[in-house]
Order: structure tokens, then sequence, then C-alpha cells
């Protein structure tokens, strides 16, 4: 951490000399070590020692930025000259900023060393277990690893941040076999604080292993239907981001082609769906200390029993748009839950899918969405009746999330994020 | 000489073990102007050194974002005894890999810089150009991307070389609105291999395709729905070129294989109409340098054309130099990290389906009732082959003529059963190399087809 202080003070030293009024920065150091297996077996040991430098230069109205590896006095130097001449060649913009004073803040957070030894006890474990209880299952990819990173901000309002930190990360992409037959892939991971838990019983790793399990013999379904889905956790947040990302980003409101661009106060979806970027929370394993604007991170509700309480907007979008800046970096989602159980969800649908993953692109502006239901099953009756192949959905964003029929009590939690499975009504889905 | 103290180093490479020492750098430009304001403009660098030692299949891997000779003696010690540690752990042991030739590579590629000032100065051309002559959009953004890998290898038992691969692109992205309020899209990158003087000292010159991008979004603009279900259709070289890349290309990756994709039981068996031949070139096609080249790989692997498909018949995967030995076949300079802290992995180059001998306009005469399906934003396929492209642009075909606009829709399919539907390929071939390619790593790579008359699912609204 020391270092860090002394490299800072450096590159204090040498910004003085170019005398600049306004500007930002951030330093960083990090260590990976990275456990990779394939097909079931240990294949690398990666190690990563990384230094980062960035820097936002101002020139009155007009911003430059740059970052690189090399934190030499000489690296230090050129970021400067590269930084200052984007902020030249730039035109003006007073929408361009960063926070005002946040003060000066210090912490440390999570595993910031790591215990290897019980690492490679928690993946040998993780890997007999698959074997044993799911002889089945292949392991295409495993990757363990444990980061930790100390990182420091100053700027010209006053404001200094330095954190170290350390985590484990674990992640794994799975198939199935039986004689010829195979499945697609699925993945899934979790990060961590702690070796406290095997990897198996984590976040939704149990259930991905026996969906793909049970995914073996699908079938194909016959021509397309007008039915429901109960969407995964892990699939449920791809959708609440692409959501925030389609009617609520920066992008979208700075462009005016958000859907929701005057819709704040208003009720965009069901009652039954309030989504917060969540910065302190005891199932968020690592929080932000500062966001990429500069201020002190904060948690932030975006959308509250349906009704959008603000845009996720960066401080750009919001000096542009005269909207508020929302102090979350984005990324930990968590969804409030539901008062219905899993099974009753399920019981509940005539017909539809239990859509275990959505292969398909971002929708466009206007919220359509269109891809395959991969690890998916079909659910009839009430009941899961079989995996499914080919199968494709079709839908809105917008109208998906105001026809949520109901939403999980149980929630899975990744270390990231918190999501609970929903269930909505209204998507097409069509087979061969 | 960067390369010299390197090749010092070699002192330290262990016994019994394949060794490869990397210098690299990545160097990134970025501009981004959304409705006429930057909202992005910056510049990066990273460079270090990294080792990669493989141990009997275990392999330690180090880097350090240096260039000292401290930094490649760390790394060399670290890599050793990552692979040593490793091996107390791994169930396998096997052979090291036979070398493939050693000696050292003619350098290759020259990177240029340019000020932030010309760049934006390029985009703002640009982008005038657009808003002037079309006011009437929702929306266009204007992004310029540069990326570029400088790397220098030196090995134990392969090849040493210096290879330097520029690329940059100008993005544009435009928009508009039906009568009905429905948002349309469409958007194309020009530029290619190269530092930006190559490809943008006069940007007059992209905007012919610019104004028939335009063009293309006001027929979109007065599209319609696809009718869902499976048709006849061109498939133009863009879409063919990411089906070459998404639904084939992945499975024939001998990592993947091993995985348990669909290609691992369709070896020497017919997988396509004869009519389909598909090849990754390494850095040369038809005689010119394909749209990324790749010499060596970071292996140290003097890298070489893989056929991957011959008259329909599945011939080869591409390999690393242990999958290689693992399968009896040859390694052709597939393994290629992306940035100095990325160890390599089995990635593909310039992969494509090569063209045939129809015109595009005898294939679409050819067609009653179908569509002519141009271009696409995304796409993602699985082990087993089955693919999911959404389609950005296209056409109807009504009685051998192209009819209205498509509004965005997909296709899908599974890759070895579409392309055994293929019954005409034009005699043009399109690439495409702005992209990356993700696997756990990104990676850049270009890939390119003809335009082919096929069967395909497509989805419909």
């Amino acid at each position: 951490m020391s270092d860090l202080i002394k490299m800072a003070d450096r590159f204090d030293n040498i910004i003085k000399k170019h005398e600049l009024a306004k500007y930002t920065y951030s330093l960083s150091e990090s260590e990976k070590q990275e456990f990779n297996i394939e097909h079931g077996d240990f294949k690398l040991l990666r190690t990563v020692y990384s230094n980062n430098a960035s820097i936002k230069v101002f020139l009155g109205a007009r911003m430059g930025s740059a970052n690189g590896t090399d934190v030499t006095d000489e690296g230090l130097e050129a970021l400067i000259a590269d930084a200052t001449a984007a902020a030249e060649s730039s035109p003006e913009d007073p929408a361009h900023d960063f926070a005002p004073d946040q003060g000066k803040h210090e912490r440390t957070q999570g595993a910031v060393e790591p215990d290897l030894d019980r690492f490679i006890e928690r993946i040998e474990e993780f890997l007999d277990t698959v074997a044993k209880e799911y002889p089945r299952v292949r392991i295409l990819n495993l990757g363990a690893s444990h980061d930790k990173w100390t990182w420091l901000s100053r700027n010209t309002n006053g404001t200094e941040f330095l954190e170290t930190a350390g985590s484990y990360s674990f992640s794994i992409e799975i198939s199935a076999a039986e004689g010829d037959a195979t499945t697609g892939f699925d993945y899934t991971g979790i990060i961590a604080k702690d070796l406290d838990t095997p990897f198996i019983e984590r976040g939704d790793i149990r259930r991905s292993i026996e969906s793909i399990d049970a995914s073996i013999y699908p079938e194909t379904l016959e021509g397309e239907f007008m039915g429901s889905l109960v969407i995964t956790p892990a699939c449920t947040e791809d959708f609440v981001q692409m959501l925030i990302g389609n009617y609520a980003s920066s992008g979208v409101v700075i462009d005016g082609t958000s859907l929701w661009l005057d819709k704040v106060g208003e009720q965009v979806s069901s009652d039954k769906l309030t989504v917060s970027l969540k910065n302190e929370d005891d199932r968020i394993v690592l929080s932000d200390l500062a966001t990429g604007d500069g201020f002190l991170a904060e948690n932030a509700t975006i959308i509250e029993k349906g009704v959008l309480k603000q845009h996720f907007l960066g401080l750009y979008a919001a000096n542009k748009t005269g909207r508020p800046v929302v102090k979350n970096n984005g990324g930990n989602y968590v969804l409030e839950p539901g008062d219905t159980p899993l099974d009753d969800l399920i019981a509940g649908i005539e017909k539809g899918l239990l859509l275990g993953r959505f292969s398909g692109g971002s929708p466009g502006t206007n919220g359509d969405f269109s891809g395959v239901a991969k690890n998916s099953f079909l659910i009839e009756n009430g009941k899961i009746k079989c995996a499914v192949a080919e199968t494709m959905v079709n839908g809105n964003l917008g109208d998906m999330f105001k026809n949520i029929r109901g939403i999980s009590k149980e929630l899975v939690c990744n270390g990231s994020s918190v999501m609970p499975y929903i269930a909505v009504d209204g998507i097409n889905i069509s087979g061969k | 000489m960067f390369q010299d103290m390197l090749e010092k180093k070699r002192e330290l490479f262990a016994d019994g073990v394949q060794t490869v020492l990397r210098g690299h750098g990545n160097r990134n430009r970025r501009v981004v102007i959304l409705k006429g304001n930057i909202v992005q403009n910056t510049r990066s660098e990273s460079r270090g050194i990294s080792a990669r030692v493989n141990n009997k299949g275990t392999f330690g891997f180090a880097s350090v974002a240096e260039t000292t000779p401290e930094a490649a003696e760390k790394v060399l010690r670290a890599a050793t005894r990552n692979a040593s540690l490793l091996a107390e752990h791994a169930r396998r042991s096997i052979e090291l890999p036979p070398s493939l030739g050693v000696g050292s590579m003619p350098p290759h590629g020259v990177i240029n810089d340019t000020a932030q000032k010309e760049i934006i100065e390029a985009c703002q051309t640009v982008d005038n150009y657009v808003s002037t002559k079309y006011p009437d959009l929702t929306t266009r953004t204007i992004v310029y991307t540069e990326d570029s890998q400088d790397r220098t290898l030196v090995t134990s038992d392969a090849f040493n070389g210096h290879m330097i691969t520029p690329r940059c692109y100008i993005y544009v992205f435009i928009g508009s609105v039906t009568d009905s309020g429905v948002p349309v899209e469409l958007f194309k990158a020009f530029g290619g291999y190269g530092s930006f003087a190559d490809n943008f000292s006069d940007v007059t010159k992209y905007y012919p395709e610019i104004d028939e991008l335009h063009k293309r979004l006001m027929d979109k603009k007065e599209g319609v729905y696809a009718q869902s279900g499976t048709k006849t259709v061109v498939l133009g070289g863009f879409m063919a070129g990411m089906l070459a890349h998404e639904a084939v290309g992945h499975t024939v990756e001998a990592d993947l294989v091993r995985g348990g994709s669909v290609a691992g039981k369709n070896l020497n068996k017919q997988v396509a109409s004869e009519l389909v031949n598909m090849v990754d070139f390494a850095h040369t096609y038809d005689g010119k340098p394909a749209p990324l080249p790749v010499y060596l790989d970071d292996e140290g692997t003097r890298a070489c054309d893989e056929v991957l498909i011959k008259d329909g018949i599945l011939v080869g995967y591409m390999h690393d130099r242990e999958s290689a030995q693992h399968f009896g076949m040859k390694a052709s300079g597939n393994a290629r990290g992306w940035g100095f802290a990325d160890e390599p992995l089995i990635r593909m180059r310039n992969t494509c389906i090569l063209p045939g001998k129809n015109t595009l306009d005898e294939m679409i005469s050819s067609i009653d009732d179908g569509y002519y399906l141009i271009s696409s934003g995304n796409g993602q396929a699985d082990l087993t082959g089955e693919f999911m492209f959404g389609v950005t642009c296209g056409y109807e075909i009504k009685n051998g003529k192209l009819g209205k606009g498509l509004l965005d829709t997909t296709v899908s399919g599974v890759a070895f059963d579409m392309l055994k539907t293929v019954d005409m390929v034009s005699d043009t071939l399109e690439w495409s190399s702005s992209g990356f390619c993700g696997k756990k790593q990104m990676m850049a790579v270009s890939m390119g087809g003809p335009s082919m008359r096929c069967k395909i699912t497509i989805g419909g609204r």
C-alpha cells in the first residue's frame, strides 16, 4: 500500500511540472493467482502482476484521458502528454467533470491474502464431487483465481481514495454426455471472500450442474405458441441488465431514444419488480469505494415497485441532460424477492419454459428480443416435462417486465448479484 | 534491442520443459462522438513480459507489466515454479509435444502513431457529413477504435520473432424511427489492417458506402417483419462469415472438440453440401495479405493455413501444440494470446467459407419467395453447432427480385444441418475484420464468406 502512495506522490511531482489546473487520476497494483482446469484436470497456473495508471486532464471545458501500464517516470510523463494532447484536440464540452471534494477515505475489504492450499483442496473437492455425483457431466473449463489489488485515486478537488481488496472467484463451463448424446454448454460462477463453503453449494452452481445433466436428451417442439417463462436467476440478471441498458442508461438518455425518457415517477413495470444497484449489502462480496466519476459510492434504486425512480446516469450524462447523477458504478444488481415458492411458480404455468439461458443479442431500442432458449425445459400443466432444443423465444423487454406473474421467494446470491426466479407471461415460443 | 535482451534470458530456461518468453504490447485509441458530443477521447498502452513453461502437460504462466531484464527473470522464475507446483496436483503426465522447427521469423508489420487531434478531426468530418446530408436521423454515433499487438517471442524449441499487427476502424451508427414509432438502426465499420494513415487519410472515400448504409436504413424504416419458419434465403457474405466463425469455427477448435463439440464425431464425414469449403487462413488469401495476418503464434509455431471443410467433408481442427499431439494432427499456428497477461489459447485467425461460381444476381433471381439477409449485429452458437444470429439488415425476395426491407429478426439452426442445404455459392467473398472473439480473453479475428443460397429458420417478429 505504501508503494502506491509513493507512486502517487511521484506522479503528483511530475504533474506539478506541467501546471495542470484540473485533473483526476488513479493508480493500481494487482496480483492474480489463477488455476485453470481443463477437461477435469489441472492444466495451468497463471500468475499476473500488473500496474495501471490512468488520468483525465481538463483544459477549461475540454477533456482528454489516457491510461497505461508503464508507471516509470517516463511512462507517467507519456501518459500526461497523451491525455493533454487528447484534451487540446477536443471541443469544449462543460458536461465533462468529476465529483466535488469527497474527502479522504481509506479501507481494506475482502480476502486480501490467499490461502492457496485450502483453495486447491476446495477445487479438488469440487472435481471429486462432480465426478462422483454427476458422472455424465463434463467440466470443460474451470477457472479459479484469487485477486488482490490496491487502488488509489486523487483529484484536484481534494478527494483521495485508497483501497486494498481481495477475493476468490470460481467459474465453470460444463456440458454433459452419455454415449454419443451430448448437450450444449452452460456456465456459471461466483466470487467469495472466504473458502468456508464447498464451491458446489455456492451461488447457482449445483442447480446448473443438475440442469445440464438433465439436458442430454432434449426434445424439439413443433410449431409456436404464446406462453410463459420461469426465468432462472442468472438469466434474470441478463434480462435486467438489458432492461436498464435499453431504457434507462446514459447512452439512450443522451441521444433521446429511451422509451422511458420522460417516465421518471411513473409505473414502467409490474409493481412486483424492485431493481436496485447495491453497494453496501452483506450479500455482495466486494463493494465499490467510489464511482468512476469520483463520488463516494452509494446504493441506488432504479425501479421501486414498478415505478421508475431515476435513470442510471453517470456524471457526464447527468450534466448533459440536466438529470440527477447516480453514485454507483452498476453491476451489483439486487432484485427484491417475491412471496411465491419456485415450485408454486412452476405449478401455476399452463404452458411455457423454464428458461436457463438466453442465447441472443441485445434487443433494439424498442426492446424487441429474439433468441434461442438454451438449457431450458418445457413446462406443461404445472410440471417440468423435458429439456428442449432448437427453441426460440421472442418478446419485448418492456412488455415482459410489465407481465410478471410472480417472483420467487428463493434468491440466488453469487457474490456480485442477488436474483430470484421470475415468471412472466406473453412470450412467443417456437420450435421447428 | 528488446529482442536481444529477451534472447539473453534464454540461459534461464529450465531443462526438460518447453519455455516461451514473450514481450507483448497493446495500444488502443478510442474516440466516440454521440450526436456531435465527444463522449470518449482516450489513448491507452499496456506492455509487459510473460513466460510460459510446459512441464509434461501442466503449464506455468506468469506475467509482469514491465519490460525490464528483471521482469523477464521474474516471470521465468514464477512460471517455472507454477508449472512444478501444478504438476503435484495434476492427474496426468504427457510427453512434451515434438518441436515443429526452430529458427527466426523475419519481422512483420509496422505501427505508426497518429495525433489524437487528427483522429478527432477525421471523426468529426464523418459526423458532419452524416448530420448535414441526413438531418432527419434520430441518432448518429461515430466511433474510432484502434488496437494493435506488438509481440516478441523467444522460445526453447520453436521459432522466435517480432510481429506487429495494427488495425483501426471508424464505425458509423445511424438510426431512425418508423411511422409507427419503432426505432430502427444500422451500422457499418470502415477500415481494416494498418494504422490510421493507411485507412483514414481521406475519409471521403467512405461516403458512397455511408450513403448506401443510409439507403438501407430508409428501406428498413419502411420495412416489414419477416414471416417465421424455414425459408429459402440468400445469406450475404457477412452472415456467411459469421456462420463460419461462430457456428462452425468454434466447434472445430481442438480444445472444444475435446470438450465434446459436434465436430468430434464428424471428422471425415459429410457435414455440408459439397459446394462448401472452409479454411482458417494464416496470413495470405488469394495471393494477398489476409485481413489480419498471423505469421507466428504465441507458442512459436510458424503459421500456415488450416483446411477445415473440403467439398463438404470435415477434414481438420485448429490446434495448439498439445492438442495437435493429442489428436495426431499438425499445429498450424492458432495458439494466441491477446494481451501480455494472457496465456495462448486456440483461436481462429482469418476464417472463411470459400467462394463458388454463382453470381449474387443469379441467386436472387432463382428465389420466388424468400429473403436476402445482409448483416448481423450479433451471433452465438453452441458446442452442438446450434446457432442464433440477429439479422439487422435484409430484404424480401419476391419473384426473383428484391422487395421490401426487413425489420430486425433472427435466424437459427444447427450448422451441420443447415450447411447441407447450401445449393448455390457466390463468386465473391466479403471479409469482416473489425470484431473481437470472446473466449476467456478477447482476440482480434477476421471472418469471411460468399453469399450462399440455403434454407434456414427465420424468427419473424
